[in-house]
């Protein structure tokens, strides 16, 4: 039976994070005789506390012996044995022999996750440097519900201190999990770090709401406050300069919105680098004029204590304050969680879900970008690892940290076997990709560290320019000249772009015609899914406008870069399912030969015979940020070409 | 209504001969070649240019024949006919150099309509398309690989390849109603 850990409030599924709270439903009254009180009889806890802690540990000890079990703790490591320098995958060894659960807080991020891979018995994270807090997420959750009733659909409210504090960053996460809107209020200069609502958004598929007004006060005089939107992405940057089409937007929906609950953290003064003096004014606190304002009549105030003044003494004979009784549950949800794990309810869980792991080799990259990471000060007790992330929309490679989830982006990838260097791009993915299945894949910070451990860069170059933003513009215009020529009917004329590139070029031919001719166009999208291609028509983003009728009309389909016709294929196939256009033409910007349907364009910005192993890509200041267009050619570097120094041959041949 | 020949039938039969020469060419043998013809005259025709293959080189290349009536945009007659029996391709499509073959080119629409048949049959390495006749003017971006011959009539015009296997005669002739 593998052991359970829980390391990060992402080791519990849904269904055991319920599990856990019918356990604690039973426990709530801590009823001595119950059936309970012995399941863990004959156990030993053992408390390993590198950070001073007093609700936690003893809430954990106290859960223990309610189950019958009993408890030894080190609640100073930071004197004891870390003084000593033993390394800390030595301590969990050692310590693992001496009980039959750990529960560890440490003040590195990352760190309990390390020890966790030593000890031979389950591990509890109580809390890694500003990482995670999963067993105080499962106790506010757990509160949230017993005064709420149901999660889903509830509006969180989550003020101060977001960047250091992490049970705010286990806590979002499983809100999210369960369907609640979080509203973000944070300190000037705290804000939720941008890892965590990455990891919201691509594994959550959520977007917290921060309050652009950073001071509670204002959200109090103002009942209609602004809001983004969770469905449209955004970056921190974002909040300070909400444009006035925004904020109308926004203000429209934020009336309706109801605040069910209020968490409230305290500045984590001992995890600050540099004091942050500006922040103090506008720090959010709850007092007096919360307990007033009407809008927050049935908003529950939540605190994960100790408070020192966010929170006004106040509060405290107030019904909706409930942080007493939130650190209350401490115990009953702690004793179903260790008696959750202790037991064999737990036994079948699938392994954190780490989908293409990378491991260095040696020299690469010596520690994880993130200061107060575990593998900075404990490399002996650490692998290091990181999950090799969906490349986003910058020409970087991004990695995760396997320990302390934060993000990083490399720029310099490398192929081990031929000891060649070239700098990520997106173009590059699948190539990259194999390299890392194969083992072949090593990444760098610099081209120095780069070329001290003796890469040498790719001989001509990831990349040829093919086409700059001025080729790019004439060649759109031209097509589009092209196009309004041999139009017979401009009224049955439709643009029907292939999702994305496509879609911004139609845009753009359409623009070109608009200007020609003095008149609107109608322009649709296709959206492909998968290399086969199931495609499909999006419809129109407003509801008002009538769904696309291609019966009789002249439809030009328009795609960046045509290949091998299949994209083209199966958008056509698509049309002619819905309807029987009098023509289609076919527009590209870029026909790279080799097709293998027989697909010909109308017309085309510029033909480009390239090579098998290069890839096209056309490169638009729609899609990329911080680029001009421009059009670009990537060798494809073929891993199983052993013979090859330069794997790029072929495109070193036609440069010579 | 008035009638003229194009090509007479050694001129039809030197390009057939013509065709599959250039089938060979482009797919360097015969090695994965499929071919299939689009029913009726194209799969007359792709009879021929699979004999004519296997006089040049020694190997017939499977044959099949598509009936595409169902997959064409203009599906009035569709319903009455049936949808499967007409299509008879003997080996799997996936990974093949499938050549299409057909007497006349015209708008595209015939041959947009097999690429869509032949997507249900499998997954080919790569499809090219084999013509007797190529009358231009076409309505979608689909072009022919291999070309028989290219005849430029006008819109009113209509294009017959008549074989003798159903007309009794090898001759390209060209109708107007003028």
């Amino acid at each position: 039976m593998r052991k359970r850990d829980l390391v990060s409030i992402a080791d519990l599924t849904d269904r055991e994070i319920e599990e856990i709270f019918q356990l604690a439903d039973a426990m709530v009254d801590l009823n001595p005789i119950a059936s309970h009180a012995k399941s863990c009889a004959g156990k030993i806890m053992a408390t390993l506390f590198y950070e001073p802690s007093t609700r936690t540990r003893l809430s954990f000890e106290s859960a223990m012996q309610r189950l019958g079990g009993s408890a030894i703790s080190c609640p100073d490591m930071r004197s004891s044995s870390a003084a000593k320098g033993e390394s800390i995958a030595d301590t969990a060894r050692v310590v693992s022999s001496y009980a039959d659960v750990l529960v560890i807080r440490h003040y590195w991020d990352g760190a309990v996750q390390a020890m966790a891979e030593f000890a031979d018995v389950p591990v509890v994270n109580a809390g890694d440097g500003s990482h995670e807090h999963p067993t105080q997420t499962l106790c506010d959750l757990y509160t949230l519900k017993k005064e709420k009733g149901n999660l889903k659909g509830l509006t969180v409210v989550i003020c101060g201190d977001l960047k250091h504090g992490r049970t705010v960053h286990s806590l979002v996460y499983a809100l999210a999990r369960f369907g609640v809107h979080v509203v973000t209020l944070a300190a000037n200069g705290m804000e939720l770090p941008e890892y965590v609502i990455e990891k919201l958004q691509n594994e959550h598929h959520y977007s917290p709401l921060p309050l652009v007004s950073r001071d509670l006060q204002a959200v109090v005089e103002q009942p209609d406050a602004i809001y983004l939107t969770p469905n449209r992405p955004h970056q921190l940057a974002l909040f300070t300069r909400v444009d006035e089409e925004l904020q109308d937007d926004l203000s429209k929906m934020a009336p309706g919105l109801k605040f069910d609950a209020f968490y409230v953290t305290r500045k984590q003064k001992e995890r600050l680098r540099e004091p942050v003096a500006e922040g103090e004014a506008s720090y959010p606190r709850i007092g007096d004029r919360f307990l007033k304002e009407k809008r927050f009549k049935d908003a529950v105030v939540m605190h994960p204590l100790p408070r020192v003044d966010e929170l006004s003494p106040a509060v405290d004979k107030d019904r909706r304050g409930i942080y007493f009784k939130q650190a209350a549950y401490g115990v009953p949800v702690r004793m179903a969680l260790l008696s959750f794990l202790m037991n064999d309810s737990a036994s079948s869980h699938p392994a954190k879900k780490y989908l293409t792991v990378y491991r260095g080799p040696e020299g690469a990259i010596s520690a994880c970008a993130n200061a107060n990471c575990v593998t900075r000060t404990e490399p002996t007790s650490t692998d290091l690892r990181f999950e090799v992330l969906p490349p986003g929309s910058s020409e970087t490679l991004n990695l995760r940290c396997f320990y302390c989830d934060h993000r990083f982006k490399v720029q310099l990838v490398g192929h081990v076997r031929s000891k060649r260097y070239c700098p990520y791009d997106r173009g590059l993915k699948e190539i990259v990709d194999g390299w890392l299945r194969e083992g072949d894949l090593i990444v760098f910070d610099t081209i120095k560290q780069a070329e001290e451990l003796g890469y040498e860069p790719y001989r001509t170059g990831p990349q040829r320019n093919l086409m700059d933003e001025a080729e790019l513009r004439a060649a759109v215009k031209r097509i589009s000249e092209s196009i309004g020529r041999e139009t017979e009917d401009r009224d049955s004329l439709v643009i029907v772009g292939i999702r994305t590139k496509g879609a911004f070029l139609a845009r753009r031919i359409a623009r070109e015609l608009e200007k020609q001719w003095q008149r609107r166009f109608e322009t649709r999208e296709i959206e492909m899914y998968g290399s086969g291609g199931q495609p499909e028509m999006v419809l129109p983003e407003d509801p008002k406008l009538p769904a696309p009728d291609l019966h009789d009309r002249e439809v030009i389909l328009v795609d960046d870069v045509i290949h091998t016709g299949r994209t083209v294929r199966a958008a056509l196939s698509l049309i002619f399912q819905s309807a029987r256009p009098r023509s289609v033409r076919l527009a590209v910007l870029i026909d790279r030969g080799l097709r293998e349907l027989p697909v010909k364009p109308d017309y085309v910005g510029k033909h480009i015979p390239s090579a098998d192993r290069e890839r096209v890509r056309v490169k638009l200041r729609e899609v990329e940020q911080n680029e001009r267009d421009k059009v670009v050619v990537y060798s494809i570097i073929n891993a199983d070409d052993s013979n090859q120094r330069s794997a790029l041959s072929s495109n070193s041949e036609a440069d010579s | 209504m008035t009638r003229r020949v194009l090509f007479e039938a050694d001129e039809v039969s030197r390009t057939i001969s013509r065709l599959a020469h250039e089938i060979v060419e482009k797919n360097g043998g015969t090695k994965d070649l499929t071919l299939l013809g689009i029913r009726t005259r194209g799969a007359h025709l792709v009879r021929r240019i699979a004999a004519k293959i296997e006089g040049i080189t020694g190997a017939a290349p499977p044959v099949g024949d598509i009936d595409v009536s169902a997959y064409r945009d203009d599906r009035s007659r569709s319903a009455e006919l049936s949808k499967k029996a007409a299509t008879e391709v003997p080996v799997s499509v996936d990974d093949k150099t499938v050549v299409v073959v057909d007497d006349v080119i015209y708008t595209g629409r015939t041959i947009r309509a097999a690429l869509d048949l032949i997507s249900h049959l499998g997954n080919p390495k790569r499809i090219l398309v084999a013509i007797l006749v190529d009358r231009g003017e076409r309505e979608l971006p689909i072009r022919a690989d291999i070309v028989g011959k290219n005849v430029q009539v006008a819109n009113s015009e209509r294009v017959n390849v008549r074989l003798r296997e159903s007309d009794g005669i090898d001759q390209i002739t060209v109708k107007s109603w003028r």
